[in-house]
């Protein structure tokens, strides 16, 4: 039961530090759907990194890396050639999936270094993940840097009346989320499962992203979305551990993604549109491009 | 506060001067040679036209765009802007008519925005405290921990005046300034304007058409025509006739007298009439009402109070909430707005570049889209073009717009002349009910005319007139009947001969006719 527990809140970490990622994007109005393709990437670079030279500390540097330069990427996409966001973030996770299945294929297999030690039974990434969830919430409402980010993500054209530079914001925001998803991708495969197999991140990047959206842009409802999908993985891996003998484990593997589905159709419904539609940054997946 | 050049400005000094300003866009002149001088203390309004330059000019002293030629000075010293902020940080602010405010944001939280006492870590109690104190010097009363999406239009004006200020501005630019206020919201406005100038603000409220405001705030006028300053005097010597005259060139009707029509049979009976707005609340809540042949019913409201949902839902645009529509004794509660059309209902929506057009389609389709279903115009489903051209011709002759020619695209046209496109589109079916939402919103003197006298024909016609508009005085001059609308109910029904703009601007603002007249 206790590793039952240890190991959900271990899957939780994952999609929260992703979606985190996600959310300080979304926060300026930039939306990447290629959170999966960072993923794979931050997984499959920061493996063999740390397979290398085996050492973790440069395994996790590599992934945060490839996170920011994707991250640039998607700004240099979405910001400076305006482009549609949805199509380069569509072009960033295609890419991370072929391109990792190809330079990691020869990796296939386990990492085959020492584990790294837990701290109270539980990934130290863990207690990570909280405070990156606390130092989220905190720049974001209670500083000035999350007023300006905030304010580009509602409404781009006021922030700039304001003085503030609207692309310089959305950048930054852009690269901090992508270094965030790559470390993600490195805590999966450096730690949570240290395996590489292609295409191993199997859809958590997808999940993250339907969690921002669950969260109401909310860090702390992220975390709270975060524990209850991460609970739910874990169970659809040993339903026998809870369940005994209450439907395959096939079938469970998939409740994350059916909720994930429900959640989103919840979400485009009039009725969730009119109660809970202020806390969309209302200039989500708009480019900016003064007059 | 910040320390500008124009920190310690005394009363009556020149603040902000431009000689020359001229800027030209691909085949416009729009400022042709500007000269404009302002002092320290003063209002001083710019009117003109849509299209006379003055937005260009607003820009170009806010630092939104460059002038070709021309020299700005501010306290007598020469200055380029580059960008809103030069004129910010020289203590230049504005108050945009669209507002440029973060809606999901508190009132504090945008008025700090980008200001460098906000500090890293959010200083919400000083900054706070220092705004409290800045409205109470100039009478404003906000509520700071309020979201910018529950005020009035009155009040984010407040938000943006106060955003200006805050920021050290000492000369405001107003833009349109009480172009969406209710009629209490705009006497506050004026006293403030009056407090803040006696503190030695500048203000210069860029004005259309509302030319009683100029005559009662304005110590002096500086009006352009096709981008040059055709006068300057100062307001004392002005009246609204000889103001009106310099804006347009000619003289303009100002009273429009009113028809008298003999009245015919019921055309449209509303009973009860409730419907919703797009975010779910009601916004319409059981609203009666009937028009007779040959009336215009005026409803006068502020944006946002449900004559938007109401026009929609005689349009067959949203859906009745309860309560019945009777056209002619016919119900058509229910009727798509196609069947609408057809038995004689004609719909000029509010929005007319977003609704009442398509902009990339020429001046024949726009009017196709009235008349696709109609088996004089299209057989089989085939529109018949020749015969679409041939009415759009006469719509642009008898309906004068200025056009080059029927295929040109409707985002070529001017906004009054598209308007008189719109008009003549539905004109032409001859309806027995026409709607017209917002028909002169935006117009220019000269437009506005014209429609207000098209609505005047069609009653002479016989139709019935359903008017919405903000204008209180269009309302009252045109309307047989005088409905103030809030918060989607009817404050009372008026005869128009009866309807007096201080009580129906009351009601505007929530009072019951009951109230007023007592």
């Amino acid at each position: 039961m206790w590793e039952f527990l240890a190991r959900s809140l271990e899957a939780s970490t994952i999609f929260t530090v992703a979606a985190l990622g996600e959310l300080i994007g979304q926060r300026s109005g930039v939306l990447n759907v290629g959170i999966e393709g960072v993923m794979l990437f931050g997984a499959t670079l920061g493996f063999i990194a740390a397979q290398t030279t085996g050492s973790y500390v440069i395994g996790f540097l590599v992934a945060i890396g490839i996170g920011a330069f994707l991250g640039l990427l998607h700004g240099f996409f979405s910001i400076t050639l305006g482009g549609d966001q949805v199509v380069s973030g569509m072009g960033i996770w295609i890419l991370g999936f072929g391109l990792t299945t190809y330079i990691g294929n020869p990796y296939t297999g386990p990492l085959g270094m020492e584990r790294i030690p837990t701290i109270f039974g539980v990934s130290p990434f863990f207690y990570v993940a909280i405070i990156l969830v606390a130092v989220t919430w905190f720049v974001l409402s209670k500083t000035s840097l999350g007023l300006r980010i905030r304010s580009v993500g509602e409404n781009p054209a006021v922030a700039a009346v304001s003085g503030i530079s609207v692309t310089k914001t959305r950048y930054l925001t852009v690269i901090v989320s992508g270094m965030l998803m790559g470390f993600a991708g490195a805590i999966y495969s450096l730690d949570y499962n240290p395996v590489w197999n292609y295409n191993f991140i199997m859809g958590w990047g997808f999940i993250a992203l339907a969690l921002v959206f669950f969260s109401m842009w909310n860090p702390w409802i992220l975390l709270g979305g975060s524990l209850l999908f991460g609970s739910l993985w874990q169970l659809s891996l040993n339903p026998q551990l809870l369940l005994p003998g209450v439907f395959s484990r096939y079938i469970w593997r998939t409740v994350p993604f059916v909720i994930t589905l429900g959640v989103l159709l919840m979400m485009s419904t009039k009725w969730f549109r009119t109660k809970w539609g202020a806390a969309k940054p209302a200039a989500l997946g708009e480019p900016y491009s003064p007059e | 506060m910040q320390t500008g050049i124009l920190a310690g400005i005394k009363h009556g000094e020149t603040v902000l001067e431009t000689r020359g300003i001229t800027k030209r866009f691909p085949g416009v002149l729009a400022n042709d040679h500007i000269d404009f001088e302002m002092k320290a203390g003063e209002v001083h309004a710019i009117l003109g036209e849509n299209g006379a330059g003055k937005s260009t000019f607003m820009n170009i002293l806010f630092g939104l765009l460059q002038p070709d030629e021309g020299e700005i000075y501010v306290a007598g010293k020469k200055v380029k802007f580059h960008s809103p902020l030069d004129a910010i940080e020289l203590g230049i602010g504005m108050v945009h008519q669209h507002r440029k405010l973060v809606s999901a944001h508190t009132v504090l939280e945008n008025i700090i925005l980008g200001h460098p006492n906000a500090g890293r870590i959010l200083n919400l109690k000083k900054t706070g405290e220092e705004i409290d104190a800045l409205c109470q010097r100039y009478g404003f009363k906000i509520d700071l921990k309020a979201k910018v999406w529950q005020l009035s239009e009155g009040e984010k004006q407040v938000v943006e005046i106060l955003k200006a200020l805050y920021r050290g501005a000492k000369i405001l630019i107003l833009d349109e300034p009480t172009s969406a206020l209710a009629p209490p919201e705009v006497d506050k406005l004026l006293a403030s304007i009056e407090a803040m100038t006696g503190d030695e603000l500048a203000m210069i409220p860029f004005i259309t058409h509302k030319l009683p405001i100029v005559l009662s705030t304005s110590d002096r006028v500086t009006i352009l025509r096709r981008g040059r300053v055709t006068a300057r005097l100062e307001t004392k010597n002005a009246t609204e006739r000889s103001l009106a005259k310099d804006m347009v060139g000619r003289e303009v009707v100002f009273r429009l007298e009113s028809v008298e029509v003999e009245k015919g049979p019921l055309v449209l009976e509303v009973e009860n009439l409730s419907t919703r707005n797009d975010k779910g609340a009601l916004a319409l809540n059981g609203v009666s009402f009937s028009i007779r042949e040959g009336e215009i019913f005026g409803i006068a409201g502020i944006s946002g109070n449900g004559q938007q949902e109401l026009a929609e839902v005689l349009a067959g645009l949203r859906k009745a909430e309860g309560g019945k529509v009777m056209l002619e004794g016919k119900d058509i509660t229910h009727a798509s707005s196609l069947e609408r059309w057809q038995t004689g209902v004609g719909y000029i929506p509010a929005e007319r570049v977003d609704v009442g057009s398509i902009g990339d389609f020429t001046l024949v389709e726009n009017v196709a889209m009235n008349y696709y279903f109609d088996h004089e115009f299209s057989r089989y489903g085939v529109v018949d073009y020749k015969k679409m051209g041939a009415l759009t011709e006469e719509i642009i002759e008898e309906f004068s717009v200025a056009t080059p020619s029927a295929d040109t695209v409707g985002k070529n046209l001017s906004g009054g002349n598209l308007q008189k496109l719109i008009l003549g589109r539905v004109f032409s079916r001859r309806p027995r009910l026409l709607i017209a939402n917002l028909p002169t919103q935006g117009l220019d003197v000269g437009a506005i005319e014209f429609v207000q006298n098209k609505l005047i024909e069609a009653k002479k016609e016989r139709a019935a007139v359903l008017l919405i508009s903000e204008d209180l005085d269009e309302v009252l001059s045109l309307s047989d009947w005088v409905a103030p609308i809030y918060e989607g109910e009817f404050m009372g029904v008026i005869p128009g001969k009866e309807a007096e703009k201080d009580s129906v601007g009351a009601m505007m603002a929530g009072s019951r006719l009951e109230e007023v007249v007592a």
